[in-house]
């Protein structure tokens, strides 16, 4: 076995890049490979951004980058220089410590278990309430169909997302 | 349809003062908030300061010696912290514990040595085995070093396949000699005189593809190594963190006691599978002890999918079935191999538990079970959600429909003449399991009656369904009632470890089974703290106890709260598995709460210096009888915090809940011969639709009726919730995923391109009734429900394809699970020709 001490860090390229991040700049010195996805949890510190895959099936990573959904495994923290990102975490009313509707529908409803797959499901729910308010079981399906849940078996997805359809309208 | 809406009930529960019961309501849980606002602490979330990371060089071989292993390049790598190989670990730390029953090594029986290292020593026997460790400042520059290393290999023939593997022309373990390292032949009742007797013997082969659970979190584990306190503390999400913690601290050569392994409060799912992820925890412990820092690892996904010890039951069945022409099923004859993989899992296997439901719904009394184990160059073994009676179930409900066939009776018919009635109940199985309670054919009628309302203009309309069939899409149906057992015993785990002859004269007294442990205190303030001695992964452990514990206690849930305890703190407890926790945390909960309330009338008593008969507790208040007084919990603890010492606090309790069938002398033989014993017995009936595109060989499954029992709901939305994602885990299985092997050994299945969990558009509408019949075993009538709907809905997919597909006279169109297209359409093409 073998331990060395490093002396020196090895010479790792970075760029500098400010990003949005729930309203926020945040300037960072990152390297060129660093996920998305990565950048969130690490330099932003927002743990809500789940890994659970990183080549783009699951779904968990699922941010909003300038309004749409992306999945922050599969993009570098580079592309995402000057754009506005929103995470799970920039939806609660701080102040009030209220939740948004959609996390409020999701928790009425018991859309979630274990709650890795819940953040990237919330922000796909909240693409899909933004392009269409009151969308049918079909078009919730197809708004979903990107996101993984190994939990809940989709059930009280459907109702969390009809339910919060109904909250945002009123 | 479904029975329960929580939202509702829980706004008049919170505000009714009436003292309404939360127990039985569909309260939502206090789990939530932190989990959907960001702030919950996976163990991805946890890096503690000055952390390294570790990446792992694995195998891309399933069977080669290892030549040679170059590290220098990776270690002169500027942030390369350590190597860690085989070599490295022998000379400091133990084998990983290993184990099978009897490892069969001849005719004397002896156990032959089978050392399984954390990282491969001298041979690799599966893609994806660890072979080296490295560590560094991040695990961007750890992947980087794991490149540098250079491993030399020498590849051998290898074997993918449980049936080939028993020829042994390829093994494994030198050391055993075989490949099949465990066998057991049981025979209940007569069933050479019935299989002789009978009108017709029937008979089928079926396969079970491996599958898992595939939690979306993927394995991780952080440790520490404390030199001063020659110690490691270690984060990680591990499953039954209690009971397999001796996997760790053995490896590393510690007692338990230096040894602390803590799950954080949320883990991402485990299904079971991550019982298996030992060889993290050590790999990380050993690494921080050489380096005197914190080391994490984090699994990816292709390394989760490909070498994750996470795979499960991997099963070729031989069934027959004796039966009469009358319909009378007069015995069963299951043989099977299960494919283990590398290396054989400990602490137990996945192939005994069928025992237990070893007849499902069914009055059969002469069975023959036996299963060869079987070691092959896969990624071993460890539990999935329904720990091996998922294949069972399915392939004895194949063998009933073909038994169905042979005797040209409606199958729905043939399974209700052979149904156990319900003044049968209690139920003593052959093997000697009992069920507890239910009517099961009644179950069967309900289901039925939900059918025929399909069949009257839904979706299995006479014409509706002819039309259909003219464009090539089948529909059929067809129903079953399925076994899911509960709340497992241990004593019987180690029944293949145990020599068979001693357990003729085994007495009671010798029987241990492991109660759930649960510990609560009321703080001076008024709140009242209560600690699970059991991980979660998104159960609602923490819901249901302070639900449970405000009813006994007379307060709101929100007065309680709920954590967690340590592997040191916590007794070693079985803890979170087997459709357990309801029926063991509820038991618990009623104990400790009654403890509880017994001291806390005694403390105010000896401060009014009055007889505990002169006071009452009702609502958070004891009040002095027929006099002046009364006392909130919080003036209660401060009076036991002024008037006894830390250690003596009355108000600090804990409680054992025994395992229900402890007590109970109907389970003496089931105990003392160590027959898997399951004292809950939930059951149902599904009817999952389904469309067979007979040109493509695609299933869709319109819509999944599903009528459930699982006694007592202790929390009616938790219930469902279950049986939601047990059906969708069941849907999964039956129809997509699969971890298909080479005949070289090579993973076909290594991304979730290929491996196909199973998304909202493959997961139908799921219609929901609910009856309760209470377990006259537990404590609070709850029986089982976490591994539902895995267990049946295989099964129940599986006959009603066969049902689709009854007028095309394709044979056995299901015999393979998963029933995916390929396999199915080849099926059909062999039935045109």
């Amino acid at each position: 076995m073998s331990t060395d001490s490093t002396d020196g860090a090895a010479e790792r390229p970075t760029e500098e890049i400010t990003v949005i991040v729930n309203g926020e700049p945040v300037t960072a010195e990152v390297e060129p490979r660093l996920k998305l996805s990565d950048f969130l949890r690490y330099e932003c510190d927002l743990h809500g951004v789940r890994v659970g895959c990183e080549h783009g099936v699951c779904g968990a990573c699922t941010v909003q980058q300038d309004g749409r959904s992306t999945k922050s495994c599969l993009s570098y923290a580079v592309q995402a220089d000057g754009a506005e990102i929103e995470t799970v975490e920039g939806l609660a009313e701080e102040e009030t410590d209220s939740l948004h509707p959609i996390q409020e529908a999701f928790h009425e409803t018991h859309a979630l278990q274990c709650g890795f797959c819940t953040s990237g499901f919330v922000m796909a729910t909240k693409e899909l309430l933004e392009e269409n308010p009151d969308p049918t079981r079909e078009e919730i399906e197809e708004g979903l169909a990107d996101n993984i849940c190994r939990c809940t078996g989709y059930q009280n997805i459907y109702e969390a997302v009809e339910r919060a359809a109904d909250a945002m309208e009123d | 349809m479904s029975t329960s809406h929580p939202a509702e009930t829980d706004a008049d529960a919170e505000s009714d003062s009436s003292r309404e019961s939360f127990t039985g309501q569909g309260l939502p849980r206090v789990e939530d908030h932190r989990i959907l606002t960001g702030e919950a602490e996976y163990i991805h979330d946890i890096t503690p300061e000055n952390c390294l990371h570790m990446a792992l060089v694995r195998s891309m071989h399933a069977h080669a010696d290892i030549v040679s292993i170059d590290t220098e390049e990776a270690e002169a790598h500027p942030d390369c912290e350590l190597v860690l190989t085989a070599e490295d670990i022998k000379s400091e730390y133990n084998p990983m514990p290993t184990g099978v029953g009897r490892i069969a090594t001849g005719e004397d029986g002896e156990p032959a040595a089978l050392p399984e290292w954390a990282l491969a020593d001298e041979k690799v026997r599966f893609v994806g085995e660890p072979v080296v460790a490295v560590v560094a400042s991040d695990r961007y520059a750890a992947e980087d070093i794991a490149d540098l290393v250079d491993v030399e290999y020498e590849a051998m023939d290898a074997v993918a396949d449980g049936m080939a593997a028993r020829e042994d022309e390829v093994v494994l373990h030198e050391s055993v000699g075989s490949n099949v390292v465990d066998n057991e032949r049981l025979e209940f009742g007569d069933p050479d005189a019935a299989f002789e007797d009978a009108d017709h013997v029937v008979e089928g082969e079926y396969t079970w593809g491996r599958i898992s659970g595939v939690p979306l979190e993927t394995a991780g584990a952080v440790a520490t190594y404390d030199e001063e306190s020659d110690s490691f503390d270690i984060d990680c999400n591990i499953q039954l963190h209690t009971l397999v913690d001796n996997m760790i601290y053995e490896t590393l050569g510690y007692e338990a006691d230096d040894v602390r392994v803590n799950v954080p409060a949320d883990v991402g799912g485990s299904y079971g599978t991550k019982i298996g992820i030992h060889r993290y925890c050590c790999l990380t412990s050993m690494a921080s002890q050489q380096l005197e820092r914190p080391v994490k690892f984090e699994e990816d996904r292709l390394e989760n999918l490909q070498g994750g010890d996470m795979h499960s039951s991997d099963r070729e069945y031989q069934m027959r079935m004796a039966v009469d022409d009358d319909g009378t099923m007069r015995g069963l004859d299951v043989w099977f191999v299960d494919d283990f993989g590398a290396y054989p899992r400990y602490p137990i296997n996945q192939v005994l538990k069928p025992l237990s439901v070893l007849t499902n719904s069914y009055e059969i009394d002469d069975v023959t079970y036996e299963y060869d184990l079987v070691l092959t160059n896969k990624t071993s073994q460890t539990a999935y959600r329904g720990f091996g009676v998922d294949p069972h179930i399915y392939a004895l409900e194949m063998i009933v429909d073909e038994a169905a066939r042979t005797l040209d009776m409606d199958p729905t018919e043939f399974r209700r003449r052979n149904l156990i009635r319900p003044e049968q109940m209690p139920y003593t199985l052959p093997s000697k399991n009992l069920y507890d309670s239910g009517d099961y054919p009644a179950t069967l009628d309900r289901i039925e009656e939900i059918i025929a309302d399909e069949r009257d203009g839904g979706l299995l309309d006479p014409d509706v369904v002819a039309a259909k069939r003219e464009e090539g899409k089948y529909r059929g149906v067809q129903p079953s009632v399925i076994i899911e057992p509960g709340a497992s015993g241990s004593d019987w785990t180690d029944r293949q470890r145990t020599d068979k002859e001693d357990l003729a004269d085994r007495s009671r007294d010798e029987v241990e089974e492991l109660p759930e442990h649960l510990r609560a205190e009321i703080r001076e303030d008024g709140s009242i703290h209560a600690f699970l001695a059991t991980d979660s992964s998104g159960q609602g452990h923490q819901t249901l106890v302070s639900q449970l514990l405000a009813d006994e206690l007379e307060v709101l849930p929100s007065d309680i709260e709920v954590g967690y305890l340590d592997s040191v703190d916590a007794p070693t407890e079985y803890g979170s598995a087997a459709s357990r926790m309801a029926v063991m945390l509820s038991g618990a909960t009623v104990g400790v709460a009654e403890r509880l309330l017994a001291n806390v009338e005694e403390l105010a008593a000896d401060h009014w210096d009055v007889s505990t008969d002169d006071v009452t507790y009702h609502d958070g208040t004891v009040d002095r009888l027929g006099g002046d007084g009364s006392l909130s919990l919080a003036e209660i603890a401060e009076l036991d915090a002024e008037t006894n010492a830390a250690g003596e606090r009355r108000t600090r309790v804990s409680y054992n809940y025994d395992h229900p069938a402890t007590d109970l002398e109907e389970f003496d033989e089931a105990l003392t011969q160590k027959f898997p014993v399951y004292p809950t017995a939930a059951f149902g009936a599904n009817a999952p639709i389904v469309e067979v595109d007979v040109n493509t060989g695609s299933v869709e499954i319109l819509t999944f009726h599903t009528v459930r029992d699982c006694g007592t709901m202790l929390n009616p939305m938790i219930v469902e919730g279950q049986a939601h994602g047990g059906i969708a885990q069941g849907i999964g299985a039956a129809l997509l995923e699969e971890f298909g092997y080479e005949e070289d050994g090579q993973p076909q299945a290594i991304t979730l391109f290929d491996y196909l969990l199973p998304s909202i558009e493959n997961v139908p509408e799921i219609e929901m009734e609910h009856t309760e019949t209470p377990s006259p075993f537990t404590e609070t009538g709850a029986k089982g429900v976490g591994e539902g709907g895995m267990i049946d809905a295989p099964a129940s997919i599986a006959t009603s394809i066969n049902a689709a597909l009854d007028p095309l006279s394709v044979e056995e169109p299901a015999s393979q699970i998963p029933v995916a297209p390929d396999h199915l359409r080849k099926k059909l093409r062999e039935s045109e020709q």
